[in-house]
């Protein structure tokens, strides 16, 4: 059963342009305990998908869906009161470069104490405040730190990344979410720290039923367990389906194109010549009219001017009028 | 005939304060040798705090090395040659944005480099650079526009405008595509392939990215905790490593 359904999202910024539609017309389900791999580049506009679904919402953004669900809540409809009540409870999310979200004037231990809700603990001052410190220990073994005690004491500048993003997400899961929201969290980690977060997400997802909507920019940092990819350009959908889909059979010429630039193949010639896609990312003043990927598609034709309808195949579901299956 | 470049028992030690008299001493390179040839490209991998990053320092001279020679075309390079290394090997670095000056324009920043390296009058300076502008695949145009004009694929070209103006022998590239995004990334790896073909320069890249060291580099130089693991050329180091620690990075790109 999908847990976040969202259907036709549009985010509208107010720019001197007039308005721009950074989001445009997307669709995103998610089930419990799936791990969904969003991808997409700078300017996609994943990170502000994150913060629609969150409700860290600016005023100013006209926020429009057909539907923005999570599970029997319907989020648009809720005054921000109750979506805050919605949100803490059932929501977390994680960011990049975790050092600098933690505070450095308080150590790790008393950070991760005050993220532990109140409410689940019982008894008198004294009592409440060793449960406390048991908890955040627990949470700190839970999340693969094995010297607790010691890690409790230091400041956030004397950890390393790698450390302060296991520390967040330890803070994210203190009252177990349904959803968790990660983004871009390995962005300019090493391999191997990277792979230890997502050796950890995918642990917990699978131990805790807990969803995860992990957004990256690029096809190679992918948890290796995720069960469904959707690319995202310009705040298009570009192409949705299974993992295995969408790397082995992709229909969408820019899921192709993200597959071949991020080498995932190792059938290219080393040192030859990479396909890539030209020019460079639009900007937020001058998005293309129709398909977004239209001026940089190598299939584009004169219909793709014309925003096309998206497909769904069961799973899978692409927007292109030229999708690459079909001709072959 | 003599090597490009000759890295000889290359080594560097910071000493710690930790009293008036009293210091401890890190070693953040124990001595290494290698070698690069003309046109080659070589990949230094490792773990942060592998002294990676000091072994590109010490070449493009940003750092004085501790002990051991550096030599390029056999001559060696003393640390306090500064225009001789200016000329020759040339360094790019991770954030392009912020290793650009932006109160000058893109145009007069590579100008510079040229200034203070040739005796050519103004226009043959001007001449020059918009060659270079077009060799990166800008524009003429490009010359009169600041940095934050740009976007940050054109930003990145333009560093490597910079790198190549004075035709150097070598280039220093310090995880030089981590903040791209992909397709921007393809874009500027093929201009690197093409500037190396067309122009013969060798290439010195840092990086931890498994795909884009297996694509563009001759050889691999892998490093662990200050200490070379293992150096050859990357058929071999991918099919064949001696080291796991080898295989488990670039292999599986876990540890």
């Amino acid at each position: 059963m999908n847990i976040l359904d969202i259907r036709n999202l549009t985010i509208e910024l107010d720019t001197s342009a007039g308005p721009v539609k950074v989001i445009d017309k997307l669709s995103l389900q998610l089930a419990e305990g799936e791990i969904h791999t969003l991808v997409g580049e700078s300017g996609s506009g994943k990170s502000l998908l994150a913060k629609a679904i969150l409700g860290f919402i600016n005023p100013r953004w006209k926020i429009t869906a057909d539907r923005l669900w999570w599970r029997h809540y319907d989020l648009l409809g809720l005054n921000p009161a109750q979506r805050r009540i919605v949100t803490g409870r059932d929501m977390a999310m994680i960011f990049q470069n975790p050092g600098s979200y933690l505070d450095p004037n308080h150590t790790i231990g008393e950070q991760l104490s005050e993220a532990i809700p109140s409410g689940e603990l019982k008894g008198f001052y004294l009592r409440r405040r060793t449960d406390r410190k048991v908890r955040a220990e627990r949470l700190l073994h839970r999340v693969g730190i094995k010297q607790a005690k010691e890690i409790m004491q230091r400041y956030p500048y004397e950890i390393s990344e790698g450390l302060a993003q296991k520390i967040s997400i330890a803070m994210a899961i203190a009252h177990s979410p349904k959803l968790l929201i990660a983004d871009e969290p390995t962005t300019a980690m090493e391999p191997s720290t990277r792979a230890q977060i997502y050796r950890l997400l995918g642990k917990l997802s699978a131990s805790q039923g807990m969803s995860i909507l992990m957004i990256t920019q690029d096809l190679t940092t992918m948890i290796p367990n995720s069960q469904r990819t959707s690319l995202v350009y310009c705040g298009q959908l570009m192409e949705s389906g299974t993992t295995e889909q969408i790397l082995n059979k992709p229909s969408h010429p820019y899921t192709q194109a993200m597959l071949e630039m991020s080498l995932l193949d190792q059938s290219v010639a080393p040192k030859s010549r990479l396909p890539t896609l030209s020019g460079a990312i639009p900007t937020l003043q001058n998005l293309p009219i129709g398909c977004r990927l239209g001026p940089r598609c190598p299939r584009a034709r004169r219909a793709c001017i014309q925003t096309p309808p998206t497909t769904r195949k069961k799973q899978h579901s692409f927007a292109c009028h030229f999708p690459l299956s079909e001709d072959e | 005939m003599t090597k490009l470049l000759e890295v000889e028992q290359l080594s560097k030690s910071y000493r710690h304060k930790t009293g008036l008299f009293s210091g401890t001493k890190i070693v953040a390179l124990e001595p290494l040798s290698f070698s690069l040839e003309r046109g080659e490209t070589l990949a230094i991998m490792g773990e942060t705090g592998s002294g990676k990053s000091t072994i590109a320092r010490l070449i493009a001279g940003a750092e004085k090395p501790s002990g051991g020679e550096i030599r390029l075309n056999g001559k060696p390079l003393q640390a306090t040659d500064y225009a001789e290394r200016c000329r020759n090997i040339r360094m790019i670095f991770q954030d392009s944005l912020r290793s650009l000056n932006p109160q000058i324009t893109v145009g007069k920043q590579l100008k510079e480099a040229v200034r203070f390296n040739t005796n050519w009058d103004a226009a043959a300076q001007q001449q020059h650079v918009v060659e270079t502008l077009r060799k990166v695949g800008l524009l003429p145009d490009h010359y009169h526009f600041y940095p934050h004009m740009l976007s940050s694929g054109q930003q990145q070209r333009v560093c490597i405008a910079r790198a190549i103006v004075l035709a150097p022998q070598i280039i220093v590239a310090d995880e030089a595509f981590v903040s791209l995004d992909p397709s921007i990334r393809a874009q500027i790896i093929n201009l690197i392939l093409d500037l190396q073909q067309d122009m013969g320069i060798s290439f010195i890249f840092v990086s931890h990215s498994t795909e884009i060291v297996k694509h563009v580099a001759d050889k691999i130089l892998i490093m662990h905790r200050g200490k070379m693991i293992e150096f050859g050329p990357t058929q071999v180091l991918v099919n064949h490593p001696k080291e796991t620690y080898t295989r488990h990075l670039l292999q599986t790109g876990t540890l």
